[in-house]
Parts: structure tokens; C-alpha cells; sequence
């Protein structure tokens, strides 16, 4: 009898509960988590939100082990993008890939000044560094460059050092480590391409083939892409230029 | 003198003098006791005495600048006697030092044995000196310099150390005179004074002087007695003092104030009212050698890192005021762990900029101690922990910006952590001055400061290589051509395009070689490569190619 009226206030009080917790899941699934766009819809259309989840890493690895550099350059080109758009300096964290040329990173529009290198012995290290850096809060880029994938607990510390912070933090592997399950976002697949060509034949833009080979909440998809480097931005090769006959068969 | 023998420089036979650029020439400023003997006085010119004696005489130049070094070395030793000691130089007329013995006589007995100390380790050191101690500092320079305890034709013009001493009771100032004759008298002030009494002389073997202590209270009547030229006057006032028959203290103490500030200035009123302490004279004492360190010494020995971490950051807050006062930070700090066996282990933490603050600190040392782990080997504990600061720099107080700290400011607390954590420094690329590729870029500390890259180049790679990979079998349609084929890295190229060449000569102050002629090209598969044709092709010498770069 004396129970009786104290359970009725505890049972109101666990539907309500349950009940603001229902409209806190949904306001919390309506909010979109911010986004880096690529400024092309045809991929932005592909990743959730219209962009790439900043937070959470995304792997960019070669198709084929000669196609690094591709994956290099394709993140690079991302860098170069979200930097020409905020202020501050980008943090290259490298361990078993050749360190970027500046005079190359100049050319590929990404200014050698806004980047902060640190050269480290592995992977481990790798990973370290750029849950420090995503910690400091400070750098609107993180790229990690690692020899072996990512194991799925690097990628839960780096998550869980990413949040409250808004960086991208793109990793490029290598063709061996893609593939390992962990939380990333994003799983891009990059190759080489042959280049735009200007009208005197000259190699004008670089183009890479993009797979977007796995997307947390998206689609994936394959394009041609080219990299306009004097405006950061993105764009797909005009099928038509394209298909114009080879300037090769006009040599001597 | 005194100094250059002391530094070997002026062995013991033989006259000796130091002679500086004075009025018509090169002058005696300093002399030894043989000099002396030989009828030379300071002021004289060189030439003429050089003429006089039949003797060879050493001369050697006068270098003021390192006499006030040994006079600041004689300071830092003086030191052991009080803390105050402070300097004085050609604006009292003559070198010394003053040593304020207040508060620090009793601790050898009194200030006649402090004296006695003082007098008997100069001795042994060969400093001659003249010791004095008064109520005020212009008293005891009085009293070393002009009192009545030495001959009349030994009067030390020279560096005079005098020491200060205030009286608890009576406000009074005290002061000890110290006189060490050892160098030279400014050969101004030799002219300006013509009586001997201003010629220093120095003898090797010169007993020290007997050094006078002028009880408290009593520095009027001695000074009353003094000539003139012990009020520190410049020389053309003493001289002119002199001329109107004022050559006592005394003389001037009875003119009217109003009359000798009107002819003489407020010089002579505010030196004399100074060797009377009527008005205070604060000395300018040596900055104290700052060292910026803690120790903590455990009963118990410390071996967990959170222990270690806990020390360093309560002596870091210990250090803190200190190096807060003086307007400094820390750039570099080193953690010393004295293990319970003995062995020492000590840990260098680097800061991009200066720090003071202990939390930072602290959390720097975890992230170090982390990186150790095991590496550390606490053994049975630490007993003992010391924090220095081993270098530091001045520290503006930076104004804390109302979003919290700066980016600046945070890229650097991301550097140290980096450096601490990882062990590894945050680099930034910085081009050079160089047309070669592998040499036309550098790496530097994060902290310099963004170069600008050249922005005519034509495109570069995204990776070079630091040296030109050999391609093999390259076949090109011309001699001077690009390649059509060639194989590099256990593969077969095909190039499908190709842009050049450029050519870069080498650097000829360098050694040389042969010009390059750069080809950018793009196979078929749309592989983009840099290859470089090394010297041009021959008929005995067929070209040879090199992969030197990936474009993107």
C-alpha cells in the first residue's frame, strides 16, 4: 500500500525519459554532421551529406601498387582544396612514402608553406601523430601517409580523438593495406590516367580514375576526374575532347 | 698590471707599463713597481720616457674593456663576502668596488676580521688592495684613497672596491673601502691631478695597506681632514677647489652652501653631502648569475610515472615566479632522476617557445616519460628529482585571446607534444637557391618562418627522387629526342606524350658535370614520369637516361 503511490511517479518518469530520449534520437539523426564538399555533384551526390564526413578517416589507396603517386596526389588535391578555402596549416604525417616534393606541391596548387611535415618511423607513429595533431584542434588538414593499412583500433582512437574537431583526415595506403575491416568512412581506390592535353599537345591537367570502392551511408561509383590546379577544384573531363583520335598517330 | 700578470701576459722581470692613446701620444696609464722605481709616472708620454730611460721597457696596450671584466670577476668573488657588491668606474675618477657589509660582518667575526680575511686572501691572490670601511661609500672612498694610513706618495689610483655598511640603529650607511691596486689609473684623471699623490704605484712584493675602519659615526672628522680631491669631484673642479685654497674637506664644508653650488655646481654639495650620508647614494649592485632550478629530495623513493610527473610539475611552479620576474621562459629544460643506486638519469624536454607554465610542463614530461615506458628503469625508485632550465629565452606576456589560446599558439603546443610523444620534430619545406632539382629544396624547423616558392618554374614532380634512377633500354626515334621506350623498375614504359626537354646545366662553382635535358612524359597506361638525359649524345658515348621524378 505505502509502495503504490511512489511506483507511479518512477514509471512516469521512465516513459517520459524514454520518451525525450525517442526525440533526442531523431533531432540527433536529423542534424547532418558537417561535410567537406568536393564541389562535383556527381560525387558529392555519392557521399552522405554532399561531402566527406569530417571526423572520421578516409583511405585513399592506390589501384595498383605503380599508382601511389596517383593516391598521393589525389589526397594532396583535397588538401589543396580544403586549404584554399580556411586558414591555418596542413599536417603531412608520412612513414614509408617518399616526403612531397614543394616545387611539386606548388605545381599541384598546394602551397609549400601552409605544410607542416613530420617524418616518423611507422605506422604506429603515424597514427599517433595524427591523433595528436586532431587532438591539438588546430590543423584544418590531417593527412596521414602510412605503409600498412589501418587496424581497426588506430581507426576507433582516431575517431574518438577526431570528435569535437573538423579536420578531413585522409590516410593514403598502399595497395597491400587496403582493404582491412576498421571504421573508416570512406575507401577511395585512385589510378593513374592519361592527362588533358592543351592544344599544342602539351600535358595540360592531371586526370586520375577514382573508385569510390566503399561509402559509410553512401553509394559508391567510379569517375574520371581532373584536377584544375589553379582553382582547387575538381572537375570531369569533357567526353568529347576526350574521345578526339591520339595526337600520337600524327608523329613522325 | 696586476691583471696582466695574473693572466700570464707580463712575466715578473723586466719594467713593465701600460700605456693608452692620450694627448699627444700614447701615455703611461699603468706601471709596475720596477717601472716605478726607474722615476716613471703615469701621464707620461710614452715617447719621451722611452727617450729617458736606458732600460728596455714592456709595454703593453690598455684594454679597458677587459680590466672591467677582471674588475667584474673580483666582484663575483667578492661576493663571498656580502651579496651587494657593486662596481664603480672612470665616473668616480678611478676603479673599485663597493661591497655592502651590512648584515654580513658578524658572519666572519666582526668587521675587523672580516677585513683581515678580506686583506689577507687579496694577498695571497698578489691583488693589492686598499681597504676602508666608513658609514657612507663616499666616506670610505675617502678614506682608502686619501686616508692617513699610507705614505703620501702611495695613494692608489686605481680600481677601488669599496664595500657598504648600513648602521640598524642610525640609518647610517657604512662603507668599507677596498682598493685592490691592480690596474691602471685613467690617464685623464693623471693629468688633471699632477701630485704624485694620484700616481699609483705598484710594488710586487708591496705589503697590503693597513686597512682602516672609521667607527660609526666618526666619518666627519676624517673626512674633515681629507684633501678635496676625496669627495669625488671631476679633476677641473678638485683643480679649481684647489686654486681658490679649498684643499681640505674641511675648507669646503665652511663656505655657504648657496656660493659653491653658484660657481662649482651641485657636484661638489651632492658628493659631499653623500660621503656625510645626508643624502642617500643607492649603489648599482651586480646582477645576480640567474639560474632557474629546483630539486625535491624523496625520504621515500619515487618510482611511479605519475610521482615523477607530480615533482616536476611542483618544481616547474617553484621556477615559475622566478623566471616570471625575470621576464624569461623556458626554452629548454632538463629533468634530472637520481635513481636510489646512484645512477643518474636525466631527460632533456625541448619547447618551440617559451613556457613557463607548470601544467604545460608537466604534461610534457608525461608524454615523455610515456614514450619511455619501461625504457626509464626506476629501479628501486628515485630518490632525488631536479629540474633546470637550460636555456631560456625572453617571454612577452602574450595576451590571452578570448577564444582561448592561438592557432600559433596551439601549433606549437602540437609541436613539443610531437617532439615529446614521437620524438620526432615538426619540419616545413623551404626552397633553395638552386637550379638543380634535388638541391633547389631543404628542410627547416616548423618555426621558420614560410619562403615563398618561385612561381616562373616550369611544372615539377610530386615526388623526386634524391637521385636519378637509371632507366634501361631506352630506345628514342632521335639521338637528341625523347625515348619512345625504355624500362624502369622491372617495367616496360611506352611513352605515349612527351614535353621538353629543359635543360638544367650544373652548377660549375660546384664541380660540374654534364647538362641535363629534362623530359616530362606520360605512357600509355598514364603513368607520369620526369627522365632526364644525362650530357648529350655521342657517337663513343650513348646517352644515358635517368627517372628523377613522378608527376601526379
Amino acid at each position: 500500500m505505502a509502495q503504490e503511490p511512489m511506483r507511479q511517479p518512477q514509471e512516469a518518469t521512465v516513459a517520459d525519459r524514454l520518451a525525450r530520449l525517442r526525440t533526442d534520437l531523431s533531432a540527433g539523426a536529423g542534424t547532418a554532421p558537417p561535410v567537406m564538399p568536393l564541389g562535383l555533384p556527381a560525387l558529392d551526390s555519392h557521399l552522405p551529406g554532399g561531402g566527406l564526413v569530417l571526423g572520421p578517416p578516409h583511405e585513399i589507396a592506390p589501384a595498383e601498387p605503380c599508382d601511389g603517386i596517383a593516391a598521393l596526389a589525389f589526397a594532396l588535391a583535397l588538401c589543396a582544396r580544403r586549404l584554399a578555402g580556411v586558414p591555418g596549416e596542413a599536417l603531412i604525417a608520412t612513414s614509408g612514402h617518399p616526403l612531397p616534393y614543394g616545387h611539386g606541391l606548388a605545381s599541384l596548387g598546394l602551397d609549400p608553406g601552409r605544410v607542416l611535415l613530420l617524418e616518423a618511423a611507422g605506422d604506429r607513429e603515424v597514427f599517433r601523430a595524427l591523433e595528436a595533431a586532431l587532438h591539438a584542434g588546430c590543423l584544418p588538414a590531417v593527412v596521414g601517409l602510412v605503409g600498412e593499412g589501418l587496424p581497426l583500433k588506430a581507426s576507433r582512437r582516431l575517431q574518438l580523438a577526431s570528435e569535437g574537431s573538423d579536420p578531413p583526415l585522409l590516410l593514403v595506403l598502399r595497395p597491400a593495406g587496403a582493404g582491412q575491416p576498421n571504421g573508416a568512412a570512406t575507401r577511395w581506390q585512385v589510378s593513374s590516367a592519361p592527362a588533358a592535353v592543351d592544344r599544342f599537345g602539351g600535358l595540360h591537367a592531371p586526370r586520375w580514375g577514382v573508385r569510390l570502392e566503399r561509402c559509410r551511408n553512401g553509394r559508391g561509383g567510379s569517375w574520371l576526374v581532373e584536377w584544375d590546379s589553379a582553382a582547387h577544384r575538381l572537375h570531369l573531363p569533357e567526353r568529347l575532347a576526350d574521345d578526339a583520335a591520339p595526337a600520337r598517330g600524327s608523329r613522325p | 698590471m696586476t691583471r696582466l700578470r695574473r693572466a700570464g701576459l707580463a712575466p715578473e722581470d723586466g719594467p713593465h707599463a701600460v700605456a693608452a692613446a692620450g694627448p699627444g701620444g700614447l701615455r703611461l696609464v699603468a706601471l709596475d713597481g720596477e717601472a716605478y722605481a726607474l722615476g716613471l709616472r703615469p701621464g707620461e708620454l710614452l715617447g719621451r720616457v722611452r727617450a729617458r730611460i736606458g732600460v728596455p721597457l714592456h709595454v703593453h696596450p690598455a684594454d679597458p674593456e677587459a680590466e672591467m671584466q677582471a674588475l667584474h670577476r673580483l666582484c663575483r668573488w667578492a661576493m663571498r663576502y656580502a651579496p651587494v657588491v657593486a662596481p664603480f668606474g672612470p665616473a668616480e675618477t678611478c676603479h673599485g668596488l663597493y661591497l655592502d657589509t651590512e648584515g654580513a660582518a658578524h658572519l666572519f667575526g666582526g668587521e675587523a676580521a672580516l677585513l683581515d680575511d678580506l686583506a689577507g686572501r687579496l694577498a695571497r691572490a698578489r691583488i693589492p688592495a686598499r681597504l676602508a670601511l666608513a658609514d657612507t661609500p663616499g666616506a670610505a672612498y675617502a678614506v682608502a684613497r686619501f686616508g692617513k694610513g699610507k705614505s703620501p706618495e702611495k695613494p692608489a689610483h686605481t680600481r677601488d672596491l669599496i664595500l657598504r655598511r648600513r648602521h640598524p640603529g642610525g640609518g647610517l650607511e657604512g662603507g668599507l673601502q677596498n682598493t685592490p691596486r691592480s690596474l691602471k689609473p685613467s690617464p685623464g684623471a693623471a693629468d688633471a691631478a699632477p701630485q704624485d699623490e694620484d700616481v699609483w704605484w705598484e710594488s710586487p712584493s708591496a705589503a697590503l695597506e693597513p686597512s682602516m675602519i672609521v667607527p660609526p659615526g666618526e666619518h666627519a672628522a676624517h673626512l674633515a681632514t681629507l684633501p678635496v680631491e676625496a669627495l669625488r669631484l671631476e679633476a677641473d673642479a678638485a683643480a679649481g677647489l684647489r686654486r681658490l685654497g679649498l684643499r681640505r674637506v674641511a675648507d669646503v664644508e665652511a663656505l655657504p652652501r648657496a656660493g659653491l653650488a653658484r660657481r662649482f655646481g651641485l657636484a661638489p654639495l651632492l658628493r659631499l653631502d653623500q660621503a656625510h650620508g645626508r643624502r642617500p647614494e643607492p649603489l648599482s649592485p651586480l646582477a645576480e648569475t640567474r639560474t632557474f632550478s629546483g630539486v625535491r629530495g624523496f625520504l621515500d623513493p619515487i618510482g611511479r610515472q605519475g610521482d615523477v610527473v607530480a615533482a616536476a610539475r611542483s618544481l616547474m611552479e617553484e621556477i615559475a615566479p622566478r623566471l616570471e620576474r625575470a621576464g624569461l621562459g623556458a626554452c629548454a629544460l632538463r629533468l634530472t632522476l637520481h635513481r636510489v643506486d646512484g645512477t643518474p638519469r636525466t631527460l632533456e624536454i625541448g619547447l618551440s617557445r617559451p613556457e613557463r607554465s607548470p601544467e604545460r610542463i608537466a604534461s610534457l614530461v608525461r608524454l615523455r616519460l610515456e614514450r619511455l615506458g619501461a625504457g626509464l628503469d626506476a629501479g628501486f625508485g628515485f630518490e632525488t628529482v631536479g629540474l633546470t632550465v637550460t636555456s631560456a629565452e625572453t617571454m612577452d606576456a602574450r595576451q590571452a585571446e578570448l577564444g582561448g589560446a592561438g592557432t600559433g599558439e596551439r601549433v606549437a603546443g602540437l609541436a613539443d607534444i610531437l617532439a615529446q610523444r614521437i620524438g620526432r620534430r615538426l619540419v616545413r619545406l623551404a626552397p633553395q637557391e638552386s637550379h638543380l632539382p634535388e638541391r633547389a629544396e631543404g628542410v627547416v624547423p616548423w618555426v621558420a618562418p614560410p619562403l615563398p616558392y618561385p612561381r616562373s618554374l616550369p611544372a615539377r614532380p610530386l615526388v623526386l627522387f634524391a637521385q636519378g634512377e637509371a632507366a634501361h633500354d631506352v630506345f628514342a626515334a632521335a639521338p637528341d629526342g625523347p625515348p619512345h621506350r625504355f624500362r624502369w623498375r622491372a617495367r616496360e614504359y611506352r611513352v605515349a606524350r612527351a614535353e621538353g626537354p629543359e635543360r638544367i646545366a650544373p652548377e660549375w662553382w660546384r664541380g660540374g658535370g654534364a647538362p641535363r635535358d629534362y623530359y616530362r612524359i606520360e605512357c600509355e597506361i598514364g603513368r607520369r614520369l620526369w627522365l632526364y638525359r644525362d650530357g648529350p649524345h655521342g657517337p663513343e658515348r650513348p646517352a644515358a637516361w635517368f627517372v628523377h621524378g613522378m608527376f601526379p
